[in-house]
């Protein structure tokens, strides 16, 4: 009973949170809030599903870029030749993507560290290589797709929805993954492999499985993320940048929760915007300020910013994995 | 078909870029093997030897080679500065260096290249010297004089860091160091000393392949990236722990390109290249000349 009681109070808050953000469009926000509301959510959707291979199981991927463009794609195909909706097909993404996942990373899952960081970083560069040599993907000329026939506010306010239903769901599943026997075997993984092996869990499966899903989940978001921007093309889709980012938000967040890169997603997309938007101080300086911060950022808290909040918190009995 | 004029040519180009790459990767090599820090700002302060040597050609008409003599001591103190001051506190605070240094060093990219673009704007700049577009001819092969002075530059400081590494009692600690931490420790070398040279030696190295990279081709603030993953490369086929392996990486990796290039479009290029290291990674995943 005690549990029970010492949990509410802690539920009301993110449910008052989650309220909000649904009703937001409610209020009849400026488009630009609820464009940025979708670009946030995005990325907290990206960084959650990376944390999945690249936080449980420690090994960083720096080519989750490709499963985005690979879902990006699909969709776009899907809506060109069958006119099917990307909110649809986008699962067709995702299961493409992981495909491609599985077929990437049984081989390279065996490497370690910044080995592995390195094969899947050339995966993220020959995807768009890929992209543009294809007269299926219409080479670098890329695909439009069609506008949703609502005005501009209401198209708007129905991705930001999509976006956030997807973003919660990916939230929710990286959740159960860390109160799960999955989950505690990629952690197994992620703090010493071999000794993992040893005791009897079978560490490639795992590793491969949790690739594949990481990479289901960014494909589906790379769908919904076409269709809004209604144009895919290889250097859009397929942006390294973007993976880099995404493996930063998740670092900075904090690796070892599923609250760490929502956290981390948030701060980096808020900086980025603040800088670039509010300040008018011109590109460049705003970059530069956007780096300074990262900077300051990992100088102070190299741990990311989770472990620091966490310790502030009364010890439980049990640790949380 | 390919005629051996063409297929000579080729060769020649491709060992001028490969010496290149290979003085790039070098530092990035070294950063890596001692600190365990994957230093993705190694090419960015190559850029920033570039643009001084530009900058000083434009200004007060130095030529670039005699503007060694104040950018390699300049990146020198920088990578001094930068290992004293950030990577040295990160390393106090956390164990998983690699990842952090990563976020880390990703700043610096950022904050660097944003930079450059504010002074310099984003325009891809040419060093142009009294004998940018003269060539020497072997046959019926051109060299290009730019190149060739690329190529005894790189050539010499491999040397250089070659003998360091083998022949001075300092070089013999980062070499200590980079095999076994503690035990260099142990025996009392002075571990800070040591990282600190190792990071003013990559900048300044690093620095020097700019000005390589410059001779031959244009730059611009951006141009780092696309010279990160070519030193990636490098330190994968030459593998971790080896100059040598460097240097016959960077020359493999120089071939490759220039080969394939005379055969099918550039993006293919790297298209093949790519699958390939990712086949080297999964066969010697310590690279071809590990020790």
């Amino acid at each position: 009973m005690k549990k029970v009681k010492a949990r509410n109070p802690k539920l009301i808050i993110p449910i008052i949170i989650l309220a909000f953000l649904f009703l937001f469009p409610l209020l009849k926000p400026g488009i630009y809030y609820l464009s940025f509301g979708f670009i946030l959510f995005t990325y907290i959707a990206l960084a959650c599903s990376w944390n999945i291979i690249g936080g449980y199981a420690g090994y960083l991927s720096f080519g989750h870029v490709a499963f985005f463009g690979i879902g990006a794609y699909t969709t776009a195909l899907f809506l060109e030749h069958f006119g099917l909706s990307p909110f649809y097909t986008c699962l067709a993404g995702g299961i493409l993507a992981a495909i491609v996942a599985g077929i990437f990373g049984y081989p390279c899952l065996r490497l370690k560290g910044a080995y592995f960081a390195l094969a899947t970083l050339c995966l993220a560069l020959v995807m768009p290589v890929v992209a543009s040599h294809l007269e299926l993907t219409h080479t670098v000329v890329g695909i439009w797709m069609p506008l949703l026939p609502f005005s501009v506010f209401t198209s708007r306010a129905i991705f930001y929805e999509a976006m956030l239903a997807l973003t919660l769901v990916i939230v929710f599943i990286c959740r159960r993954i860390e109160r799960s026997k999955f989950g505690l075997g990629l952690c197994s993984i992620r703090e010493d492999e071999d000794t993992a092996q040893t005791l009897g869990v079978d560490t490639t499966r795992l590793k491969v499985a949790a690739f594949m899903l990481s990479a289901f989940l960014t494909g589906i978001v790379g769908g919904i993320y076409a269709y809004y921007r209604t144009y895919v093309a290889p250097p859009l889709v397929f942006d390294v940048f973007m993976s880099i980012i995404i493996v930063m938000m998740a670092i900075l967040g904090g690796r070892q929760s599923w609250i760490g890169p929502v956290i981390g997603a948030s701060i980096l997309t808020i900086i980025s915007e603040v800088t670039t938007t509010y300040l008018g101080i011109g590109m460049e300086l705003s970059r530069i300020i956007y780096g300074l911060l990262l900077v300051i950022i990992i100088m102070f808290l190299p741990k990311g910013i989770l472990p620091y909040i966490r310790w502030r918190r009364p010890p439980r009995e049990k640790r949380s994995l | 078909m390919i005629t051996g004029y063409e297929f000579g040519q080729a060769v020649v180009s491709g060992l001028f870029i490969g010496a290149t790459y290979a003085v790039l990767s070098v530092g990035f090599s070294l950063t890596w093997g001692v600190t365990k820090v994957i230093n993705l700002s190694h090419c960015v302060f190559a850029l920033v030897g570039a643009y001084i040597a530009y900058w000083l050609l434009v200004l007060y008409g130095i030529d670039p080679l005699l503007s060694l003599l104040i950018v390699i001591p300049l990146l020198f103190l920088l990578g001094i500065a930068m290992h004293q001051f950030l990577i040295r506190e990160i390393a106090k605070k956390t164990k998983d260096i690699t990842s952090t240094s990563m976020i880390l060093t990703f700043g610096i990219i950022v904050i660097v290249e944003n930079l450059l673009t504010y002074f310099y704007k984003a325009d891809p700049r040419l060093v142009t010297t009294s004998y940018t577009g003269r060539s020497l001819f072997l046959g019926s092969v051109a060299l290009p004089i730019t190149s060739l002075i690329s190529f005894a530059l790189a050539a010499v400081t491999i040397a250089a860091v070659y003998f360091f590494l083998h022949g001075t009692y300092t070089g013999k600690a980062v070499q200590a160091v980079w095999q076994e931490r503690e035990g260099a420790m142990l025996s009392g070398i002075d571990i800070n000393r040591v990282t600190a040279i190792t990071y003013g030696l990559a900048l300044a190295t690093a620095s020097i392949g700019g000005i390589c990279m410059a001779l031959m081709y244009s730059i611009s603030p951006t141009a780092d990236f696309t010279w990160l993953i070519f030193v990636f490369l490098v330190t994968i086929v030459g593998g971790l722990g080896s100059v040598i392996g460097v240097a016959v990486g960077g020359l493999a990796v120089g071939l490759v390109i220039s080969l394939c290039s005379a055969f099918i479009p550039l993006s293919l290029v790297h298209l093949i290249l790519f699958i390939m290291l990712i086949i080297m990674l999964l066969v010697r995943p310590r690279g071809l000349f590990r020790r």
